[in-house]
């Protein structure tokens, strides 16, 4: 009974860590816009197909792979802030962003579906099969290994760059009071395309990560993206450390709804918790006094 | 005088189709303070935010150190040495207070924070004993203190101060204009903009009394204070 529990503790801690990394695009470029970015499910599904074609049309490393759907995600944060949403936000208008996330998405998604077809890819991870034992008849698969400490890795980064860096510093300023920061002279602009950039390069190599557990097709981003804005809310809209947190609450409650009620009920049981927490603590995990953003 | 380090002219500048400054002249001369005093609602504000490049002049020209900067966006203007200080509680609540003053080091004085940043907390003791809480756990005077020791970060030639000793108790206020003339003894000019019309008549050298957009009356603050008809005409004392 306990190796189960332990068991299933590992399983969704490697669940949790793969959402964390897609929720935290969400909730750095919801904290700096306050804007919902629907087009950050596509870039998972990009950065899964990147690692696909990379691993097995060119015969590439898995591990490399996981670089290359980062670096994917990155240039098309970069190219959809630069080419769409930036010269729409200077005209001035909160909605008409907004409503271009959801076209973007759906460009992506045809695009991807032109190119790619409906059918599922099989990506199977060249670690899926080696199996590490752990303590108390506990195991972790290599794939799996791999998963947790990139994104462990990388989130540490992520928080390193957010507290020691100037640039990190003035992320943080600019989603408190956007104009107050920028008589710090920091210029509000380059800021958020910096968080785009980054949103979305997690989003691209959580995709790599994700690519061997989910079905891949062009829509294959949705069904984590759901379970995203789910965190993203539970962890307090736009607060980096919730959103850790209930990245790793929502994996875990995944794993063991799996395995102790039913497989089917996690869904059901996850978007319960986010009702109770919008009616119990509408702030969040993390009660962080936000300033409401002009 | 075109030795003024700020001066502005001609400036109209509003929200949109609303025009709140109707035609300003204004000159601050290097090391001076000058004080900018007008009932609410007289665009104060909004004249230190077209200053700082937050706000486009419609119309109108503002020098700063011999640069045309009506048309610089804020962080250029910052980096030219004129620093504003904002009205109201203006901190990085979420940020500590370490991490609001490097913020004003962004763009200016980086490679001295270190020495600049033991000059702040010589002058708020305070801000040193607290400096890694959350700037919004400070009290409101506290806060002002830290908005004026970040601006001091960024080495400012001008400092603009709009309404900092708003809900300030009176012990507190008297603390404020001494270090007011502290800052200006180190060679800053201060545009200041008050409602603490006494105070700050001591403090500036000469005063413009805006009232809907325009200047009615400037001169000498000592001219000003003196003449009882001129401090009940526009400033209700
Ligand atoms: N963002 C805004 N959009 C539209 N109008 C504004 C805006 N901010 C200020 N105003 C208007 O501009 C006018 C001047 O405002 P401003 O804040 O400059 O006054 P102030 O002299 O600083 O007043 P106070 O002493 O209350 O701070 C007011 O009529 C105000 O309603
Ligand atoms: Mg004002």
């Amino acid at each position: 009974m306990l190796t189960v529990v332990l068991q299933q503790g590992i399983n969704g801690i490697v669940f949790g860590s793969l959402y964390v990394l897609v929720a935290l695009g969400l909730t750095l470029i919801y904290g700096v816009l306050v804007q919902i970015n629907f087009a950050h499910a596509d870039v998972v599904t990009i950065g899964a197909f990147a690692a696909y074609f990379f691993t097995f049309a060119f015969g590439g490393n898995y591990l490399i792979s996981i670089g290359i759907a980062l670096m994917a995600g990155a240039a098309l944060g970069w190219l959809v802030n630069a080419a769409i949403f930036a010269p729409l936000r200077e005209r001035g208008n909160e909605l008409l962003p907004l409503i271009a996330t959801i076209g973007v998405s759906i460009l992506l998604q045809n695009a991807m579906l032109l190119w790619f077809g409906p059918i599922p890819y099989a990506f199977d991870s060249p670690y899926s099969n080696k199996v590490i034992r752990l303590w108390g008849g506990t195991f972790i698969t290599l794939q799996n290994l791999i998963i947790v400490v990139v994104s462990a890795l990388t989130i540490a980064l992520l928080y390193a760059f957010m507290k020691f860096t100037f640039m990190g510093k003035a992320l943080r300023a600019v989603s408190q009071d956007r104009e107050t920061a920028g008589l710090m002279g920091v210029n509000p602009n380059q800021l958020i395309m910096l968080t785009f950039v980054i949103a979305s390069a997690l989003a691209g190599m959580g995709g790599a990560m994700l690519g061997p557990i989910l079905v891949l097709t062009p829509f294959a981003g949705t069904t984590v993206i759901v379970k995203a804005f789910a965190i993203v809310i539970i962890g307090g809209f736009g607060n980096v450390e919730g959103t850790i947190i209930a990245g790793l609450v929502v994996g875990l409650i995944e794993s063991y709804t799996t395995q102790f009620v039913n497989p089917g009920l996690t869904d059901i049981v996850v978007f319960t918790l986010l009702l109770l927490m919008l009616a119990l603590r509408p702030t969040g995990l993390i009660a962080e006094k936000r300033e409401e953003n002009v | 005088m075109s030795d003024a380090l700020l001066a502005v002219s001609g400036l109209i500048a509003g929200y949109g189709a609303i025009e709140v400054l109707r035609g300003i002249d204004l000159e601050v001369a290097a090391g001076e303070i000058v004080a900018v005093l007008g009932s609410n609602g007289a665009g104060k504000s909004t004249l230190n935010r077209t200053i700082s490049g937050v706000l486009r002049a419609t119309h109108g020209s503002i020098r700063f150190a011999d640069s045309a900067i009506e048309r610089e966006r804020p962080a250029t203007i910052v980096a030219r040495g004129l620093i504003h200080v904002p009205e109201g509680r203006c901190v990085f609540p979420n940020l500590t207070i370490m991490e609001n003053l490097d913020l004003g080091s962004y763009r200016r004085g980086r490679v001295r924070r270190e020495s600049n940043r033991e000059r702040v907390f010589a002058i708020f003791p305070r801000l040193a004993e607290r400096r890694s809480q959350r700037a919004g756990t400070l009290s409101g005077g506290e806060q002002q203190m830290l908005a004026i020791g970040r601006a001091l970060m960024a080495e400012p030639k001008l400092l603009i101060l709009d309404e900092p000793s708003l809900g300030l108790s009176p012990l507190l206020v008297e603390e404020l204009f001494a270090l007011i003339r502290r800052i200006n003894g180190e060679g800053i000019a201060l545009l200041l903009v008050e409602q603490n019309v006494v105070q700050c008549l001591e403090v500036a050298r000469r005063a413009y009394i805006l009232e809907k957009g325009v200047f009615v009356l400037h001169g000498n603050s000592a001219d000003i204070r003196d003449d009882p008809n001129l401090k009940r005409a526009y400033l209700g004392l």
